[in-house]
């Protein structure tokens, strides 16, 4: 079972989901940046805003959407039993009630999860919303017609390992109950004290049976959201969205629908995009993108220029890249070599080589900087920003290398990305001060993924980045130092394939807990407890930085996704 | 026109023209050649480049850097990391900046970057060279079976998208090959059909010539025949050709490069710094212009110098080439730039001809 992989190929795919990509968000340094408009800034109603992407909105049907916390455009169309908070930074990490009353109530052993939905619940025609219904769209999300989205539900629910979905098995899922049309129940085969995270994903939207067609669905989509789809082009390259006039307010606290129209255009080149927001001639002035940062030279452009970096959101997505080690291969079977590379690292040379500190936070924990997915501050090598070379001769000289070694680094050589040449370039630099010499191996972008989640291809030091699907420590720990998800086939993120029954045990004992709060306290502990073993270093959490139209108000960046939230922004 | 046409034309030339004996080679090549300023600038700048090439670790060392020591503090982390101060942080100590980024010192990495761009181009001609000649003379001598086989080859690879086929073949060689090297290879043994053309055109044409066939009737095996009697004859049009390609082989290697198949990090080359540069072309222009402009004058100064040796080498093709008229023939030689002359008086006709007074009236 394989907890949702976040590669950077994964979060891709997760950023099609949110609409965004796994972006970044935050208007100015973190908080709410409206509050530079001045004294007008208030939103107000109507107009229409464009998004300008890259990625088209592929597969917009609720059942194939791979989203973190409901997606960014998705949202706006589908709501879920659950969502994300919409609010600027950590406060965004909380998930909050959608569709149902509450997060859920969780039996005692956070096996079964009981649901209530609001009064007054209606979709885009006014007929009524029910739990039947989202029963039915999970059950869809099991067709193999309608793959792409999440796995985790095949994996948790009772009996649903081998589920075909509704169309071949219309008996459905028995492992979920809808004894009334307001109360849906799921049963789980383990405690998972995470549930109401995964809630907000939207195979737990509604979707009427009478109204499904099938693989066709996503092209008229029916709404449960303040925004009914108009139209549906390509497959989601162009999608215009109105106001749904059966939503109301009273029953969602979450979403301001500010807009009257929302128009989604992708395909654009993503210097394109940026050139457009900065010059925000005509229609470009009500336009945001979800999809498309700002890269390094474009940064140093716009920090030059007050008018244009007062145009920025910033926004952390909880993500790390790190170097990973294969310690079946030698010499990285000895703990002396990986500890003697994490006191060599110069984290500085790799975040320029990155960007910058703008567009980077040097990391020393592999968990994110945020205290929803369980940060405890530690640093088990501690050699400062610029590593500290005299310690790691030292270690290898303990290891046996008193005349230093050469080592090969595994890297991908598309150019700017985060397991990239600059970096394994920067890495190769910081390592020859301390007597390592670096053989730098890249390759290409699909085969390089291939090689390094294969265990019988995996290398022995190589670049890998991780992120979540939800902002906790349990899919960012889980797939990675759980030695019961190492996979022989393919597909493995276990990249130490550390398999030791006291980290097995403590993953399942926090999965019990349903008090998030008390949860990310041990996730925190645990990734101390395992950073210990220098199996990783973690290098740097990447910022997300994006130009926003000239003007847009209300600008919202939750630290869930990074990203400028659509469903808050206002054009008038 | 093709080379090939320049190689017919000089030979026909060369047999008209035997009566003013023959240029006395290398000498009478350089005597012409002094006579042609542009051709001799170039010449000037490639000597200066290859210098260099040769001398990188020594300017290095005058300059007090490396190609690959980082430079943190040099470039501003806050902004993307684009070089501290003026022109893309130039200063006594680094010539002419650094890189955005990683603060590595640029005048080092363009020197140590002219060797791969210089190294790559020149071996892959010599390359060319050697297969194309060798190719085009068996094809000339060679029985129809021979020669029919050889020529289709050759007109496979003169048809054939080298560049599509450099990249898959990039592509799959393992890392560990050394890269100059197998780009070497790629773009010599890609390229070499226009080389097999021309000499196997050459051959056809001298060897129904009395002197070959008397050679060939004193009992000269083909080898010999080939070695004493046509290669002399070969040497002016395949240098005039090999100058023509020698610019191309540096734009190949440097489009490979910038494509991101050429040379592997952290080695440098012209053509691997401009794929990095194109970012930045408003935040740190100094760092797009240097290797763009080097590349330009580079390959300017190739070009410019091969036009000066094909018409040192043989005036009366290179001249009537121009003109389109055999009246030409005699002005060639002084006639450096006939095309940038107006065509007051010029013979009416094609408007190739609109460019010869220069090279007609100064008969």
């Amino acid at each position: 079972m394989r907890q949702l992989p976040l590669t950077s190929r994964r979060i891709g795919v997760i950023a099609i989901g949110l609409a965004l990509a796994g972006g970044a968000v935050a208007c100015g340094p973190k908080s709410g940046s409206d509050a530079k408009s001045g004294a007008d800034a208030q939103p107000h109603k109507g107009g229409t805003l464009y998004v300008l992407n890259n990625q088209a909105q592929e597969d917009f049907d609720p059942a194939r959407l791979y989203t973190s916390g409901g997606g960014n455009i998705p949202s706006l169309v589908y709501r879920t039993l659950t969502t994300r908070n919409r609010a600027d930074g950590a406060a965004g990490t909380k998930v909050v009630p959608d569709l149902a009353t509450d997060n859920g109530q969780p039996s005692k052993d956070a096996t079964v999860w009981t649901y209530h939905l609001k009064d007054g619940l209606k979709y885009e025609d006014g007929s009524p919303i029910t739990t039947a219904d989202i029963k039915y769209d999970i059950e869809r999300s099991f067709a193999p017609e309608l793959s792409g989205g999440a796995p985790y539900l095949r994996d948790w629910l009772v009996g649903a390992a081998s589920y075909q979905g509704p169309y071949k098995d219309p008996k459905g899922l028995s492992a979920i109950e809808t004894p009334d049309a307001k109360t849906i129940v799921f049963h789980l085969n383990k405690p998972e004290g995470e549930f109401p995270l995964l809630a907000t994903q939207t195979s737990f939207a509604p979707v009427p049976k009478s109204k499904d067609t099938g693989t066709k669905y996503a092209e008229h989509p029916v709404s449960s959201g303040p925004y009914s789809v108009v139209s549906n082009e390509n497959n989601g390259e162009h999608i215009v969205l109105k106001r749904n006039p059966n939503w109301s307010a009273a029953t969602d606290d979450q979403r301001k629908a500010f807009p009257d129209t929302i128009d989604v255009q992708s395909g654009i080149d993503q210097a394109v995009i940026d050139q457009r927001l900065s010059a925000g001639v005509g229609k470009d002035a009500d336009a945001v993108t979800t999809d498309t940062n700002l890269g390094p030279a474009e940064l140093a452009k716009v920090t030059g220029d007050k008018s244009l970096a007062s145009r920025v959101g910033t926004g952390h997505f909880g993500y790390t890249d790190y170097i990973a080690f294969n310690p079946k291969v030698k010499p990285f079977d000895n703990p002396k070599v990986r500890e003697a590379i994490a006191y060599a690292v110069n984290r500085t040379t790799v975040v320029n080589a990155q960007g910058g500190s703008s567009l980077n936070e040097a990391a020393t924990t592999f968990l994110p900087q945020q205290a929803a997915f369980g940060y405890t501050p530690y640093d088990p090598f501690p050699a400062g920003a610029t590593g500290n070379p005299a310690k790691a001769k030292e270690l290898l000289t303990e290891a046996g290398y008193p005349n230093g070694l050469t080592v090969t680094l595994t890297h991908d050589v598309t150019k700017g990305d985060e397991q990239g040449p600059e970096v394994a370039t920067a890495l190769q630099e910081a390592l020859k001060v301390a007597g390592i010499t670096v053989k730098l191996d890249g390759q290409e972008h699909n085969a390089y993924s291939d090689k390094i989640h294969n265990v019988s291809s995996e290398p022995g030091f190589f670049l890998a980045g991780w992120g979540a699907d939800w902002p906790s420590g349990g899919p960012f720990l889980g797939p990675i130092f759980d030695g019961r998800q190492i996979v022989t086939g393919g597909d493995n993120f276990n990249n130490a394939q550390l398999n030791d029954p006291s980290v097995n045990n403590e993953i399942d004992a926090i999965n019990k807990i349903t008090d998030l709060k008390a949860a990310a306290v041990r996730w925190g502990a645990l990734d101390k407890k395992i950073g210990e073993q220098a199996l990783t270093v973690p290098l740097y959490h990447p910022v997300y930085k994006r130009l926003y139209g000239k003007d847009i108000k209300n600008v919202v960046i939750s630290d869930w996704t990074g990203v400028l939230d659509v469903s808050q922004v206002a054009v008038k | 026109m093709t080379v090939e046409d320049i190689a017919t034309q000089s030979f026909e030339g060369g047999a008209g023209a035997l009566v003013p004996a023959p240029p006395s080679g290398a000498r009478q090549v350089w005597r012409r050649l002094r006579g042609r300023p542009a051709a001799l600038a170039g010449g000037a700048v490639i000597v200066l480049l290859v210098l260099v090439a040769v001398g990188a670790p020594l300017l290095a060392a005058l300059e007090g850097q490396d190609t690959t020591s980082y430079h943190a503090g040099l470039v501003d982390s806050a902004s993307g990391g684009v070089p501290l101060g003026h022109f893309g942080g130039v200063s006594g100590s680094h010539w002419l900046g650094v890189e955005p980024g990683t603060g590595r010192d640029l005048f080092a990495r363009l020197a140590y970057g002219a060797r791969v761009s210089l190294g790559v181009a020149f071996g892959a001609s010599v390359l060319q060279v050697l297969i194309g000649v060798t190719l085009g003379l068996a094809a000339g001598l060679g029985n129809r079976w021979v020669d029919g086989l050889l020529s289709r080859i050759t007109d496979i690879f003169v048809v054939m998208p080298a560049l599509i086929l450099a990249i898959a073949l990039l592509a799959v060689v393992p890392g560990g090959f050394p890269r100059p090297v197998l780009l070497t290879l790629v773009l010599g043994l890609l390229a070499w059909g226009g080389f097999a053309k021309i000499v196997r055109a050459q051959v056809l044409a001298q060897k129904s010539l009395d002197y070959v066939a008397a050679s060939r009737l004193a009992g000269s095996s083909p080898w010999r025949t080939a070695r004493r009697e046509l290669l002399p004859a070969l040497v002016a049009p395949v240098l005039s050709y090999a100058a023509v390609t020698l610019p191309t082989n540096i734009v190949s290697e440097a489009g490979l490069s910038f494509l991101g198949i050429g040379v592997t990090p952290p080695t440098p080359s012209w053509g691997q710094m401009l794929s990095s540069a194109t970012t930045w072309y408003q935040a740190d222009s100094a760092y797009v212009l240097l290797p763009a402009a080097l590349l330009f004058v580079t390959v300017l100064a190739f070009t410019v110098f091969a036009e000066g040796v094909r018409a040192a080498l043989d005036p009366r093709a290179a001249s009537r080439l121009r003109v389109g008229t055999r009246a030409g023939r005699r002005g060639g030689e002084v006639a450096a730039e006939p095309a940038t002359a107006p065509a007051a008086d010029g013979p009416a006709g094609s408007a190739r001809t609109t460019g010869t007074p220069n090279g007609g009236g100064t008969a």
